[in-house]
């Protein structure tokens, strides 16, 4: 993976990231044409070489603000707010500098998503995102591991809380806010990691992927954390019982689905704590409610495919992404990675749990919006949030990150 | 300036540069290869639970693979019968119902007469000692798996090695954590020991210098030549050879290979002995396959397959190729083979075969990370590569002809 852009578009983009360059903290530039009363992109300031950003967002309550890792996708990663309330996009700092890492520390990206605890205080973990990371190791090339990172909101400090595995990348975390044991799955080897910051204690619960990682984990509102075997049946960290909980049965798939997808497993959720559900999105292209349970597995309920174009294998579209909007519903968009419903499109959805009904709201050329990633992203004002990224171009791999704001019901430019 | 550098030069250099990194996402797939699965939790299927399955010993008789396991503390470990030609797991038998107190089958498998297996195991620390025992194992009709427990060859101490003889009447073993030689005829239960290899104060002191444990200091594989001498190593990068005639043992000139500084290191943990009654074996400390000629009992350093330290396991194809397992965590182990008439060293990388099973029909793939153990069937025909994780699966592929 290379990170250097010489088309014409990145060029004009890397000129405007220069005249940016002045000011740590913006007004939102004037909307593209993509944009409208309910949708936002916004643009990350002062970083030039900016190419990615890979599910690393996430939401502050205490704050009120949105995070976001954004990469270079080689060895540089900066750390971006997004305050609902000032309409402002800061960058914060380089992860590298603000958290003393050396050369042979060099980390790709941020590739877990970013969480909160309930004082303020976000959490994320990094990731290698290079070929290299996996291979070289022991050489002077090679990855040193992937690091679990505190970031204070109020004081801008970045604390190393040191790496999960040596060589070792960490592609997400999730948090119990009640005691702050951070979890964490390491790649490629997939194993689950149980964190104690506060007594330094990590614990390697082992491995529990195939061949490959699936990269979501998340909680319920007791803390536990969930994850998926193989099989692509949900494996609970249950706390009170400090033991890893299998569940019987996998989750919902469409028959023919394959290995493949199925290894992958769950790539996206929403929590409805009202309601008691977490809504889950498979790399099958199921959408799932999964009613959970303080003790064991609780009950999952197949709320069928996230498209229904009648075309193509219902297994097949890409979903890596998934909100609930303050009206229950939810919302996604499907397409990334050279896989997309309508011809070089994405097309952001809806789909009301309690119908079922699916409708396309939007749809954007791929030069537009490539992928969107993020999960369970809303402000306090009902204003939901993707991690967006269009192509620039294929030839050379270059992207350009963008941050998707996403109101259904009000107008955002107010 | 150190901001105008940040914001402007260096984003001038980063497009200064260009042209694509090669990716290697590739594994050793070979035709026919297969995983089948051992271990999984709550499942309807017959599975080993979690924790209890790193396969840490493994045989093949015939169609059938019998495994041994390692538990986590306070677990006790399995043995299990798989079948090659049904991609099936067998039977499974709990050793805490016919031994309580294990924690790992570690030694391998040794033929005895007739049917008979031993093994022995490494116990859990039980008022400060870790009292290990020798299993005779059997398979008796339906794959059943039969276990008497022959008792502990050296008291207070685990078995952390053991070889039969080619006749299948004597064995040979190392015991943990102490390191002390021992035979045990099997037909009298007669138990001999000896202290010629086991680590003395002074070397002890060093071990300790240098964080050494017995785990990685004691020898972890013996092999017989066609002579009836025993080879293992000893602390201190040596070697030594016992003879079960005279009871003695000989140290031999030529040490295990070694990096400079990392004497140490040096452990003995994987043999084969090839038709022409070279041996082969693996040292452990940095990874070097080496071959012991037993005509002039001198060692030649054959190099590493990888960078890692660790060489696990050693197995002759009936291609000729000698296969084995090297390096391992905080790596991952490397499947390679040594072709001595072509290529020398071949790394394979990690294997990634197909597993297909009840609920994952359409097959799913299987990556081997640290795999533990490697082993062949008699033919040649197949090697069988069992992984230490916490969820355990076996790796089989046929060997070309």
């Amino acid at each position: 993976m290379n990170s250097c852009f010489l088309n014409g578009l990145r060029s004009a983009s890397w000129i405007a990231g220069l005249l940016l360059m002045a000011g740590t903290e913006i007004l939102l530039a004037q909307p593209s044409a993509a944009t409208d009363k309910h949708v936002a992109f916004i643009e990350y300031p002062d970083f030039p070489e900016a190419h990615s950003t890979w599910g690393s967002i996430g939401y502050n309550a205490a704050s009120n603000t949105v995070h976001i890792g954004v990469t270079n996708h080689r060895n540089n990663v900066a750390l971006y707010t997004f305050d609902p309330a000032k309409n402002t996009m800061k960058q914060n700092g380089f992860i590298r500098e603000m958290a003393n890492l050396r050369a042979f520390q060099w980390q790709g990206k941020i590739h877990s998503k970013i969480v909160a605890s309930p004082e303020g205080s976000i959490y994320f973990t990094t990731d290698g995102g290079e070929s290299r990371e996996e291979y070289l190791m022991e050489h002077p090339q090679g990855y040193a591991g992937g690091f679990f990172m505190k970031w204070d909101a109020k004081t801008g400090d970045l604390k190393n809380l040191g790496l999960g595995m040596q060589y070792e990348s960490l592609k997400d975390i999730d948090i119990d806010p009640k005691t702050g044991t951070l979890y964490g799955i390491t790649y490629p080897q997939a194993h689950f990691l149980v964190y104690d910051p506060a007594k330094n204690n990590l614990r390697d619960m082992g491995r529990l992927a195939s061949s490959h990682v699936p990269r979501v984990l998340f909680t319920d509102w007791w803390g536990n954390c969930y994850y998926v075997d193989w099989r692509q049946r949900l494996v609970k960290y249950e706390k009170d019982s400090d033991s890893l909980v299998f569940a019987r049965e996998s989750l919902p798939a469409f028959e023919g689905t394959p290995g493949s997808k199925i290894i992958t497993g769950v790539t996206a959720y929403a929590k409805d704590e009202a309601k008691g559900i977490i809504y889950l999105v498979t790399y099958g292209a199921k959408v799932i409610a999964f009613h959970p349970q303080k003790e064991g597995i609780g009950k999952v309920e197949d709320l069928g495919g996230v498209i229904d174009t009648g075309e193509g294998a219902a297994w097949g579209p890409y979903v890596p992404n998934l909100n609930i909007g303050n009206n229950g519903k939810l919302y996604y968009v499907i397409g990334g990675h050279g896989n997309y419903v309508l011809k070089d499109k994405t097309v952001l959805v809806e789909l009301d749990p309690a119908t079922k009904k699916k409708t396309i709201l939007r749809e954007y050329p791929i030069t537009t919006m490539t992928e969107a990633t993020g999960s369970d992203i809303k402000d306090k004002d009902g204003n939901m949030y993707f991690a967006g990224r269009r192509v620039i171009s294929v030839k050379d791999d270059s992207s350009a990150p963008f941050l998707i704001k996403f109101n259904p019901e009000k107008d955002i430019r107010k | 300036m150190k901001s105008l550098t940040k914001k402007i030069l260096l984003p001038v250099l980063s497009l200064a540069c260009s042209g694509p990194l090669l990716a290697q996402y590739t594994f050793f797939t070979p035709k026919d290869a297969f995983a089948i699965e051992i271990s999984l939790p709550n499942s309807a299927e017959k599975r080993l639970p979690m924790y209890r399955n790193a396969i840490t010993s493994l045989y093949v008789d015939g169609d059938r693979v019998l495994g041994g396991t390692t538990a986590k503390e306070g677990l006790s470990p399995y043995l299990f019968i798989a079948s090659i030609s049904k991609r099936t797991l067998a039977t499974t038998k709990d050793l805490q119902e016919a031994v309580p107190g294990q924690k790992s089958i570690a030694t391998g498998f040794c033929k005895g007469t007739g049917n008979q297996l031993y093994a022995g195991t490494l116990a859990h620390l039980k008022n400060n000692q870790q009292t290990g025992h020798l299993l005779q194992i059997r398979i008796g009709n339906g794959d059943a798996i039969e276990v008497k427990d022959l008792g502990t060859p050296v008291p207070g101490e685990g078995i952390f090695t053991l070889l039969s003889n080619s006749q299948g009447t004597e064995l040979y073993g190392i015991s943990y954590p102490g390191g002390r030689f021992f035979t045990y005829n099997i037909a009298s239960g007669k138990v001999q020991l000896f202290d010629e290899i086991s680590p003395k104060a002074e070397e002890l002191k060093n071990l300790h210098d240098f964080a050494s444990e017995p785990g990685g200091y004691l020898c972890k594989a013996l092999v017989q030549d066609s002579q009836g001498l025993v080879y293992g190593s000893a602390p201190g990068n040596r070697m030594f050879a016992f003879d079960p005639a005279k009871k003695r043992f000989e140290f031999l000139k030529t040490p295990l290979p070694s990096v400079w500084g990392r004497e140490v290191l040096g452990q003995v943990e994987a043999w084969a002995k090839a038709p022409d009654g070279k041996l082969y074996g693996g040292n452990a400390g940095d990874g070097q396959l080496f071959v012991l000629d037993p005509a002039t009992k001198k060692i030649k350093n054959l190099g590493k397959p990888v960078m890692m330290n660790r060489l696990r396991a050693l197995a002759f194809g009936r291609d000729g190729k000698l296969y084995g397992l090297a390096g391992g965590a905080p790596g991952y182990s490397h499947l390679f083979y040594y072709d001595e008439k072509g290529a020398g060293f071949v790394d394979l990388g990690n294997p990634e075969f197909k597993m297909v099973e009840p609920g994952i029909e359409q097959g799913i793939l299987w990556r081997g990370f640290q795999l533990s153990t490697l082993t062949a069937s008699a033919d040649g025909k197949y090697m069988v590569m069992g992984e230490d994780e916490a969820l355990s699966q076996l790796m089989i592929f046929p060997v070309a002809e």
